[in-house]
């Protein structure tokens, strides 16, 4: 009897264990095709093992990478396991922890690779691969967005912006709206007006503080007093010779948390703001329940746009437009930016631990071809676009919807976003590279609200809604991408950790407080503790550091 | 404590048990005192790339920065408050739910709400975190009955107020706990003298007399011998709650001193201070727990060793 | 006088029996409605459920959330892994706990108190998460299956449960097996460990529960390795799907995060809690038995 209990025992662990092998089986085995890994320090969705676009592509190019996205640790966190335990995948976007990496020697110098392979090389001018150069003089990465082939095809505002619905401009009658009060008041008459959508109450204004995301709430005043989006700082070059000013101490900075705190009090604004996490805040705007917010266009648009396009919310007027507010009127703004950005502080990049980095290379090349290229975002001709008679790609009504289904998305497309890509124009000079970007796809997938307001304010594109002077970036434009590369080991990274820290305690009570003066004076003797002035000087050295490149 | 003479005897007749002993204590060494051995970063400046061999020796600056660390000293203010708190919490409801249990009648009605009661033991902490996150959002149950009780006008959010946290994080731990806790009690009760409670009811006691006089100095021994166990707990206030639930405005409560060794170790790279701290929680654990355990010895209490 | 204080004692009873039953009733809701709730979410329309005001029954009856958890590949081969290392996991645990405990409950064993002091100490003393993943680094331990399984073999917590238990139990049986001339190994496995049903059943429980529940070993261990995900890692993934954390702003990313309805979510917990709820209750009588083992000292 005892020795049957045991065979029970020992038979239930066999079972495991072939369980087990079964599950290790399945794998591998993909002929020719090398596998590759790849680590992404941001969120993201998975996309299905068997992907068919993914398969396409290995079969053409002979590799396969599978990604792995960033979840339940913040991407410091993910990164800093990574470099402890030492497994690193092939390819990896570290985020902001790119600079612990190449600390760590475990980047693959991209420069031999470079003269090899003409589609990485064609990526970007030697000057601009050069401001990728590290101490040591050699590129370990490349930023993979922003970067314009051939004309530029932009439709979309890819910046910050305060967003309003459509539906409450055309209840307003599509007035202008210049400056915070005139948008919090369309803002707030209208949620008088309609107090509910859907059953569900609507809330007027909402802000995400969640993370390095909180730049939702914290960036606004650089806007506001007409700068472009420098990111940690304004720069000002009015005086001729251009200084760094902190817009987080401003007249505009106060006048506008206390616009804040004045509709918080008046119940105008979200009460969970300052705890909601991203997906919250996601989910949350993909209800049409949200009339506006502050935010940069990629941060939402893709997922709500998806998701509204999916419940028809789009053909109720849910989507967001961009307004170019300032803190008086008559002012210039500067929410959009024309030319390409250039964030050299991250990217994607080959680690040592790959065992072949030549294809690894080879791979981050041919997905570059026009083929691919066309693969990854418009996905398969006859199945996700069409060709018409002068060679223009376009999608019906019906692939739009399909292309906006998360479903379809995981097991259908693979567009390996986090690898190299460009925006504009196709190398067949017609189409635009990437859907979003065609002209013909843009007006003819916006819902007919969008094309009305568009109408009303005389705009064919986004950028045209929110009017933003027209110019050139600034040779040390954007100043984001050296903060973002600050490590604690200088005077002035280490502020700039702490003061983030303030901001994000501070910000929120500040806009939450019952009595703001007093609240806000001890903000301000908080964020003073900080020593800004540290951060502030080590920018202003980049900042001449950069001026004084540009004119060589 | 008198020297044993080993025979060889001895030993050929307990083949089997050192065989044994033999594969624990090399398993025990290889994943739980090796691991040790990187104790010795928080005396370096350790790099990775350098390894424990080359990495910079810097003797105790990394304890020294630590305790001069506003950050740290607060992270150990949460952890101990949050682990007083859970502590208090959870044992004084455990003991009051057993009780209370205990006083039930109803067969059948006892044992479906010990059942009941166990259910939240076997959830993670990650379903846990949800639904509490869920039932106090502004929309949540919690509001929604506060508003229309009439206690609040308008719903508020639990998570963006310092104040709310700690108490969220020990209801959080007495949720899960309770029920489970309280196993051990009831077990105890039942093994209290019934004629105790027969001689109580003949004088005439009420329920609450016996509970005072009967039931309570009953199950002493037990509370005591749990309480001991427990202390040296005190600093696993958490991880998981505070890392789930917290957020930017309650970091200055929320925070542990594991999250802290998880943000200087992994997130900041300096091994050597997460390693520091996690030496400090260590150290203190074991003062805590032999602390605890003379005291027993000394006020005649059950001992844990 | 007596028939006075009957009655007052009686009154007292009553308002006693009352309060208890209340507060009884109040502590079952509040434990099971947040579970019954989320039944009912899993249950509702995802569009719909964003109305709020959902309690006990779903409003818009339907399984699609269900469905779309249950066609999640990444799910079914959490749900894989996290049976086989449950499974696995817990036999192995169970296995050489007991064998533990069994060798330093051994009166007449001479590094007894030794070799139980070498496993007290691991309760409260350990090296950390860096050294620990180097370790398992080093041992290839990581990127596989087995680093769920192999640490976790024994704990010391468990064994000193089971020690107590089988030090509690008549030393008569073994003396007289010791005359038959058996082995301690004989002793241990036809002798002590029937004997120890409960405790086995206890640690067992723990294990299982501790198996189950498990997400950060996937996570730190195994992320690159998607083969050998976690139901809860799975569902911790969907819970946080588009949670972003300190990262560098990348203006531009085409990276699409799809929005999980909290339907979804819901639906994707109780797939995570069913088995252990459905399971629980059968193993009661066990665990309520080990649990209680030396605690109590009769």
């Amino acid at each position: 009897m005892k020795n049957r209990k045991l065979q029970r025992v020992l038979a239930l662990g066999l079972l495991a264990v072939m369980v087990l092998a079964l599950a290790g089986c399945n794998k591998k085995d993909d002929g020719d095709i090398k596998n590759f890994t790849m680590f992404i320090a941001m969120a993201g969705s998975e996309i299905n093992d068997d992907n068919e676009i993914q398969q396409i592509i290995a079969e053409k190019t002979g590799v396969k990478v599978k990604e792995t996205w960033l979840t339940g640790q913040t991407a410091a966190e993910a990164v800093g396991s990574i470099i402890a335990g030492g497994d690193y995948p092939d390819f990896i976007d570290g985020g902001d922890g790119m600079m612990a990496l190449y600390d760590e020697g475990v980047l693959v110098p991209w420069d031999e690779y470079l003269d090899k392979y003409p589609n990485l090389k064609e990526m970007y001018s030697d000057k601009e691969w050069d401001s990728f150069r590290q101490e040591d003089g050699h590129i370990y990465w490349a930023n993979v967005f922003q970067n314009t082939y051939g004309e530029n095809r932009a439709t979309t505002h890819n910046d910050e912006a305060f967003w309003i619905q459509v539906r409450v401009l055309e209840w307003a009658g599509y007035p202008q709206i210049k400056t915070l009060d005139q948008y919090f008041d369309v803002l707030t008459r209208f949620a008088e007006a309609n107090p509910t959508f859907k059953d569900a109450d609507v809330i007027p204004y909402t802000a995400l503080c969640e993370d390095w995301k909180y730049f939702c709430i914290e960036n606004a005043p650089e806007f506001l007093d007409g700068y472009p989006n420098d990111g940690s700082v304004i720069v000002d070059a009015s005086s001729g010779t251009p200084t760094i000013v902190d817009y987080n101490t401003t007249p505009t900075a106060k006048k506008y948390f206390q616009k804040l705190n004045e509709q918080y009090l008046a119940g105008n604004i979200d009460i969970e703001f300052a705890t909601q996490t991203y997906d919250e805040y996601i989910a949350k705007l993909s209800t049409g329940r949200v009339l506006g917010m502050c935010d940069q266009w990629w941060d939402f648009a893709y997922t709500v746009n998806d998701v509204f396009k999916q419940q028809g919310l789009d053909k109720l007027g849910c989507n967001y437009v961009p307004l170019g507010l300032t803190i008086e009127e008559g002012m210039e703004n500067r929410w959009h930016t024309y030319d390409d950005t250039l964030n050299n502080s991250s990217g994607v990049a080959v680690t040592t631990s790959c065992k072949d980095i030549d294809a690894a290379f080879k791979f981050l090349n041919d997905i570059l071809d026009q083929e691919i290229h066309d693969l990854r975002f418009w996905g398969v001709e006859g199945v996700d676009y069409l060709v018409d008679e002068d060679g223009m790609y376009y999608r019906t009504e019906e692939m739009r919807t399909k292309c906006a289904d998360p479903a379809y998305q995981a097991s259908h497309l693979c567009n390996y976003s986090y690898m190299p890509q460009w925006l504009g124009t196709s190398h067949d000079g017609k189409n635009a590279m990437q859907p979003n970007e065609q002209a013909s796809e843009f007006f003819d997938g916006l819902a007919e609200p969008l094309v009305k307001c568009f109408e009303a304010y005389n705009a064919d594109s986004y950028p045209d809604m929110i009017g933003s002077v027209v110019e050139h970036n600034q040779p040390w434009f954007p100043m984001y991408s050296f903060s973002n590369a600050m490590t604690t080991d200088t005077p002035g990274g280490k502020a700039w950790v702490k003061m983030g820290e303030v901001k994000h305690e501070w910000l929120p009570r500040v806009v939450m407080s019952s009595n703001f003066e007093s609240e806000w004076n001890a903000y301000m003797d908080a964020y003073k503790a900080a020593n800004p002035q540290n951060f502030l000087d080590e920018m202003q050295q980049e900042l001449n550091r950069r001026v004084e490149a540009a004119a060589e | 404590m008198k020297a044993k003479r080993i025979s060889w005897k001895e030993l050929k007749n307990q083949k089997f048990l050192l065989i044994c002993t033999a594969c624990f204590v090399v398993y025990g060494i290889i994943f739980y005192y090796l691991p040790l051995g990187g104790w010795i970063m928080a005396f370096q400046n350790y790099k990775t790339k350098d390894g424990f061999f080359d990495s910079q020796w810097v003797g105790f600056e990394k304890f020294k920065f630590l305790f001069s660390d506003a950050t740290f000293l607060r992270v150990i203010r949460n952890t101990l408050a949050m682990g007083v708190l859970n502590l208090v919490c959870t044992f004084v409801m455990a003991i009051v739910f057993a009780i209370l249990l205990n006083e039930v009648r109803l067969a059948i009605g006892k044992k479906f709400v010990q059942t009941v009661s166990y259910l939240p033991h076997f959830l993670s902490w990650i379903i846990v975190t949800g639904i509490l996150h869920d039932a106090l959002s502004s929309s949540g149950i919690i509001n929604e009955l506060l508003v229309k009780l009439g206690i609040l006008d308008t719903p508020i959010n639990f998570f963006a107020h310092k104040g709310y946290f700690w108490p969220i994080v020990a209801f959080a731990n007495v949720w899960k706990e309770t029920g489970w806790n309280a196993i051990v009690y009831l077990a105890a009760i039942t093994s209290i003298d019934p004629s105790l409670y027969e001689a109580a009811t003949i004088d005439g006691a009420g329920r609450w007399a016996k509970i005072k006089n009967i039931t309570l100095p009953g199950i002493r021994p037990t509370i005591m011998i749990l309480l001991i166990m427990n202390i040296g707990n005190v600093l696993n206030a958490g991880f998981e709650v505070q890392y789930l639930l917290g957020n930017g405005l309650v970091k200055s409560v929320s925070e542990t001193i594991d999250i802290y060794t998880l943000t200087w170790g992994v997130s900041q790279n300096d091994f050597s201070l997460g390693t520091a701290a996690g030496i400090f929680k260590s150290v203190v654990a074991i003062i805590l727990i032999v602390a605890a355990n003379q005291f027993a010895k000394k006020t005649g209490e059950q001992r844990l060793f | 006088m007596k028939k006075h204080h009957k009655m007052k004692t009686g009154i007292g009873d009553k308002i006693f029996v009352v309060c208890n039953t209340i507060f009884l009733t109040a502590f079952v809701v509040i434990t099971l409605y947040p579970v019954l709730n989320t039944v009912a979410l899993s249950l509702n329309d995802g569009v719909d459920a964003v109305r709020g005001g959902i309690h006990l029954i779903p409003r818009m009856f339907t399984l699609k959330n269900y469905q779309t958890v249950l066609n999640q590949k990444n799910i079914i081969t959490g749900a894989y892994i996290t049976v086989a290392r449950t499974v696995l996991g817990t036999v192995l645990a169970l296995i050489t706990n007991a064998l533990l405990a069994y060798v330093v409950s051994r009166k007449k064993f001479v590094f007894r108190s030794q070799l139980s002091l070498f496993w007290v100490i691991t309760m409260y003393v350990n090296g950390g998460m860096i050294p620990t993943l180097i370790l398992y680094r080093n041992l290839g331990l990581t990127n596989s299956f087995w680093v769920y399984i192999i640490p976790g073999m024994i704990g010391a917590f468990n064994m000193l449960v089971m020690r107590t238990y089988m030090e509690g139990l008549p030393d008569g049986l073994e003396e007289s097996a010791q005359i038959d001339g058996a082995g301690d190994f004989r002793i241990f496995v036809s002798i002590i460990s029937p004997l120890c049903k409960p405790v086995y059943a206890t640690v067992a429980l723990f294990v299982a529960v501790a198996q189950w529940n498990s997400w950060f070993d996937a996570m730190l261990y195994n992320r690159m390795a998607s083969e050998y995900t976690t139901l809860q890692y799975e569902l911790m993934k969907l819970l946080n799907s588009v949670m972003q954390q300190g990262g560098t702003a990348n203006p531009g990313s085409t990276a699409q995060a799809a929005v999980t309805p909290m339907t979804v979510r819901a639906a994707a917990t109780v797939v995570t809690m069913l088995p252990i709820i459905c399971l629980y209750p059968f193993l009661q009588r066990y665990f309520v038995t080990g649990m209680t083992i030396g605690s109590v000292k009769e």
